[in-house]
């Protein structure tokens, strides 16, 4: 005897059914078959699928064979049959889908009344929690619970910046002390006493010293290039962050304390053209991605050929303004390659060695950055500042 | 260096108009400062730097100029008109001291009319910045701007015996200068002198005495060289920075000397009238052969990394005026390329091989060159304590501490006030104000200075923070060591919708110590502190790691303190040495291992103690753990208060008690025993007594 899924298979003819009761009993049937499905299957989609799939679902199937090639006296009674079942599995399979949604109850458990009340109550819930929702909303213009929460130095946050550009091109970070001699800050540095050069970084000497060299407050950071020399052998890449101080009365763009970072790469085969990758690399990183770079010659004592470096204006696009004095380009920083007098000092071979020095005002480069307008409000510590920059 | 562009165009035939001559020099080393119309011409205001006196005349920018737009530059040949009288039959002059001038020229000029300088001169010099004095000073000036070389001349009739000595000052030696001021020269002043007296200093100015007026008919015209330095000194020691002395201290050009000197003669002739005299004396004790410099392709091409044809090199080494000469290549590469060169008398600054290279680089141009990013050869590092650091840093941001960095010369009264003892300070030498006269030795007087500040500009509620350093001497060196600094006033919680407000207090200050402190081993703090911390108000920090050395001090700044800074809200200050702070936060880290939980559940039990007021919540506690109760978790103190029915002397304390096991869960039979331990512990201890349980 074939199952009853087969038998939608065929026409009732086929089946040897002649008579009203052999059709009431094959729906039966069907009914009993469909209630072991849901029982083994809750899977709502599944159901939909084998029961009512367009394509070979059993009840499209039945119409075909069944009701379609019944002789025209069994047409209304499997007509009228077919139509009951049809709502009684698709009314319960709908239930399925709905529960399907939730998956909070296993509908395969439950008659098709339980299921009716179970998704009616959940109707109602839904709707008391909507209800109460609209109640109780939050205020979203009232602000929150406030929290203080500090802040980095804008000076700290623009050395970390400048720390992560040149790490990611190999360079470590060094520093050396504010309170330097006279052979560190100058002779060693190529620029010998009475030399005019000392003329341009005014000085803060130090009393009290006792040792060959006055003390003074180092003018640069670039001393740290010599104790860093002396104390290592080539390859050096580093960066030095960290003040300075220069005689100068303080006004809006000058204050006697400062930041530098110094840079420093000498190995066997730096070129001018290594210099201007990093000089352009760093601009680029710092200043942003279309902001061009320039070097113009210049001249201090302990780079050669030495170079001032020029950003584009950022403030007009090279347009022309006040800031870059119509000429499109701001001056960053000096820098050049080591003067291979310096290496005299340190011990290192002239003849073998070659590198670049660099050294930026971290604090102009700063303001420029952030477009704060005067040199006193960034060691103010007045908090309206410091929130500025969180 | 004001240049004036018509007068810039007599020595070379420029097409560009002055703004282009200026962007384009600019970017071959001779900045442009600014540039302006004057009733002479246009006046370009050039940077020029420390190695180039040579562009401190209009021939010298001329020949910059030349060479780069590749203009033949016009030779300097001035003609001069000579009487009959030999010159050096009339004067005499010894230099005596060579070191300090290697040359020195003279020129005699008979019967000159001084008046005032035809228009022309006058307006050049205005649109220079020179003031006009009359025609025999303005000559020499205005040829000191045409070819660099300051002269000075003399009234011939005030030079005794027609002599002059170019020595050391005497000692304590005085001179009257042309700016009326009587001046003590330095002993190794270099002086003009003639029979009887100082005349002028060299290379600086000239003396009063001496000087041309109206009513002189004879002049002697100086041209020297004097030794850059000992100008430099003389000059600085005087406080009298000159335009002749600029130019000395920076090195002037033996070679221009005569020419200068002949084309003065001959512009005085033409302006002042006069004769000339014949020839020049010029006492010139140890002319030097030009020296040699090599350029090699190798060589430029390991400093510059990229390469330039021969034609480039050959062109600027000879406009510059280095006359190169190919040599024979050593070997047979195009990098053994060679070239001789002269230095020229007016580049002192052009000694090395790497000078050359400059110069060809400077006008070759700049942008020529292709970056390129050298490889990185070792791993790059941070500072030894950068990440503890950034730790600190991201836990007293959390905790609501604004960073802010302070200027570290300060007020030397106001630093006394937070020095320790036997802390010598770092004074200046040379300050510019007594405000800003000494490195502070401490990082407190900054912060409340911040405080302050802040206060006074109605932020009251303010919670701060530095690293930084403090400065101070130590047997005759500079220590400085780096320091965290912390400041708080005001409200610890602000008044909002959902709070009420709280003033910040000890708890908090004891609160965010202790959250620095869990970074690092947690702390050890006694009572006690500085003199500007409050009596009772003040603690003393060590780390737990070595408890007996201090890392610093926190607490409620002193009333007289708070006075001083005229602070009237409570102020907490906390100072630590940073460095054994960032080690321990380093070791706690690496020492750091997860730790698992017990299955079993925590019982806390309550114990309400009357105590005598001497027995601390810490003392207390320190009691309880010495019991060894192994199942003891934590000890908190919930409640202390002091009322009437306790009694005087005495104050109550809630004491929590967490136990938890990692066997088993505790039993109600186990748990009594525990607290009847503590309670006997503590009743024997510190007399305490249990209000209830």
């Amino acid at each position: 005897m074939a199952s009853i899924i087969e038998k939608t298979a065929v026409p009732l003819s086929q089946l040897g059914i002649d008579s009203k009761e052999g059709a009431n009993e094959l729906f039966q049937e069907l009914r009993q078959q469909f209630e072991l499905d849901r029982h083994t299957q809750s899977d709502g989609e599944s159901l939909r699928i084998k029961w009512l799939g367009r394509k070979n679902g059993i009840l499209p199937r039945i119409s075909e064979n069944w009701l379609k090639q019944a002789p025209p006296e069994l047409k209304s009674t499997t007509g009228m049959c077919f139509n009951i079942l049809a709502d009684e599995i698709s009314g319960i399979i709908k239930l399925y889908l709905l529960i399907d949604d939730t998956w909070d109850i296993n509908p395969s458990k439950f008659t098709s009344e339980q299921l009716e009340a179970y998704l009616a109550e959940k109707q109602m819930a839904r709707e008391a929690a909507e209800r109460d929702a609209t109640r109780n909303q939050v205020d979203l213009s009232l602000p929150g619970v406030p929290r203080t929460i500090g802040t980095t130095h804008i000076i700290r946050q623009t050395i970390s910046e400048i720390e992560r550009i040149f790490l990611a091109i190999g360079f470590s970070v060094a520093e050396g002390p504010e309170i330097e001699n006279t052979y560190f800050n100058f002779e060693a540095l190529n620029i010998p006493e009475h030399h005019p050069a000392r003329d341009d970084m005014d000085t803060f000497y130090i009393r009290g010293g006792t040792g060959p060299y006055p003390l003074l407050l180092r003018t640069h950071t670039s001393p740290v290039q010599i104790r860093t020399m002396q104390k290592q052998q080539p390859p050096v890449r580093i960066i030095v962050p960290g003040k300075v101080y220069r005689r100068d009365h303080p006004d809006a763009t000058h204050g006697f304390m400062f930041h530098q970072v110094e840079g420093l790469a000498v190995d066997t085969d730096i070129t001018f053209c290594d210099f201007k990758g990093v000089a352009e690399y760093f601009v680029r990183e710092f200043l942003g991605p279309h902001v061009k770079t320039r070097l113009r010659p210049s001249y201090f004592q302990f780079t050669e050929p030495s170079a001032e470096v020029d950003g584009s204006c950022i403030f007009c696009k090279s347009a022309g303004c006040r800031i870059c004095k119509f000429t499109g380009w701001i001056e960053l920083f000096g820098a050049g390659m080591v003067d291979p007098a310096v290496y005299g000092f340190v011990n290192y071979d002239a003849q073998k060695l070659s590198g670049f020095a660099f050294g930026m005002g971290i604090d102009r480069l700063a303001m420029m950055k952030y477009g704060i307008d005067e040199v006193p409000r960034l060691f103010q510590n007045d908090v309206r500042f410091l929130r500025q920059f969180p | 260096m004001k240049i004036l562009y018509p007068w810039l165009k007599e020595f070379v035939d420029l097409a560009v108009p002055p703004a282009e001559l200026g962007a384009r020099l600019s970017l071959a080393g001779l900045p442009l400062d600014s540039l302006e119309e004057t009733t002479a011409g246009p006046v370009l205001d050039f940077e020029v730097t420390n190695n180039r006196p040579d562009c401190l005349g209009h021939y010298g920018v001329a020949r910059e100029a030349a060479a780069l737009f590749r203009l033949p530059l016009k030779p300097l040949v001035p003609l001069l008109k000579e009487s009959s009288e030999k010159a050096s039959k009339l004067i005499r002059v010894e230099i005596e001291s060579p070191d300090l001038c290697a040359r020195y020229t003279a020129r005699i000029i008979h019967g000159v009319t001084v008046q005032p300088s035809p228009l022309w001169l006058r307006e050049r010099l205005t649109a220079i910045g020179q003031s006009s004095i009359n025609n025999v000073v303005d000559i020499a000036n205005y040829v000191m701007f045409e070819l660099g070389q300051p002269m000075h001349a003399f009234d011939l009739g005030r030079i005794a015996e027609n002599r002059i000595i170019v020595r050391r000052a005497r000692p304590s030696e005085k001179l009257r200068t042309i700016d009326g001021i009587e001046r003590v020269l330095r002993k190794d002043a270099c002086v003009i002198a003639d029979a009887a007296s100082a005349r002028a200093i060299g290379g600086v100015m000239g003396g009063a005495y001496s000087e041309i007026n109206f009513d002189t008919r004879d002049i002697l015209l100086e041209s020297a060289w004097f030794d850059p330095i000992s100008v430099r000194r003389t000059a600085k020691e005087l406080g009298l920075r000159t335009e002749a002395s600029f130019r000395f201290e920076r090195g002037a050009d033996l070679q221009m000397v005569e020419l200068a000197s002949r084309r003065t003669a001959q512009l005085i002739k033409d302006l002042a009238g006069g004769q000339v005299l014949r020839g020049v004396v010029d006492v010139f004790p140890a002319p030097k052969k030009a020296a040699e410099i090599e350029f090699t392709r190798r060589e430029w091409l390991r400093v510059m990394g990229a390469d330039v044809p021969d034609a480039e090199v050959e062109a600027i080494l000879a406009a510059l005026g280095f006359e190169p000469k190919r040599s024979r290549s050593r070997g047979a590469g195009p990098e053994d390329a060679t070239w001789k060169c002269k230095q020229p008398s007016w580049r002192r600054d052009v000694k090395r091989e790497i000078d050359l290279v400059e110069e060809v680089a400077r006008l070759y141009g700049y942008d020529k060159f292709p970056p390129r990013l050298p490889p990185a050869r070792l791993p790059a590092t941070r500072l030894p304590h950068a990440q503890a650091e950034d730790r600190l840093r991201e836990r007293l941001i959390a905790l609501g501490y604004q960073e802010i960095v302070s200027i570290t010369l300060v007020d030397p009264e106001l630093d006394d006030l937070f020095r320790l003892d036997g802390v010598q300070p770092a004074l200046l030498s040379n300050p510019l104000a007594q405000d800003a006269s000494r490195m502070r030795t401490n990082g407190v007087l900054s912060m409340v200075q911040a405080l302050e500040w802040n206060i006074n500009h109605a932020q009251q509620d303010l919670r701060l923070f530095e690293i930084g350093k403090r400065y101070e001497l130590r047997d005759g060196g500079a220590f400085e060591a780096p320091i965290l600094t912390l400041g708080a006033t005001g409200l610890a919680r602000v008044k909002s919708l959902h709070d009420n407000e709280r003033p910040f207090d000890f708890a908090d200050l004891r609160g965010n110590l202790d959250a620095l402190g869990d970074l690092a081993g947690s702390w050890n703090c006694h009572a006690g502190g500085p003199s500007w911390l409050a009596a009772g108000r003040a603690a003393t920090v060590a780390l737990n790691h070595a408890p007996s050395e201090a890392v610093g001090n926190a607490g409620q700044l002193a009333r007289d303190t708070m006075e001083r800074f005229k602070l009237r809200q409570p102020v907490y200050v906390t100072e630590l040495q940073l460095l054994p702070l960032l080690a321990a936060i380093g070791t706690t880290q690496a020492a750091r291992r997860f730790e698992s939980w017990p299955r079993f559940p925590a019982v806390e039990r309550d114990f309400s103690l009357t105590l005598p007021d001497g027995a601390a919540f810490g003392a207390v506690a320190d009691a309880v753990r010495t019991l060894g109760i192994a199942e003891i978790t934590r000890i908190d103190p919930m409640d202390m208060f002091r009322s009437a029915s306790i009694g005087e002397g005495r104050y109550s304390l809630l004491l929590r008690i967490t136990f938890q096991s990692a066997e088993a869960t505790l039993t109600e039979a186990q748990l009594s025993e525990f607290s009847d331990r503590i309670v006997g512990a503590l009743e024997t201890k510190f007399g305490a007594s249990l209000r209830s349980r």
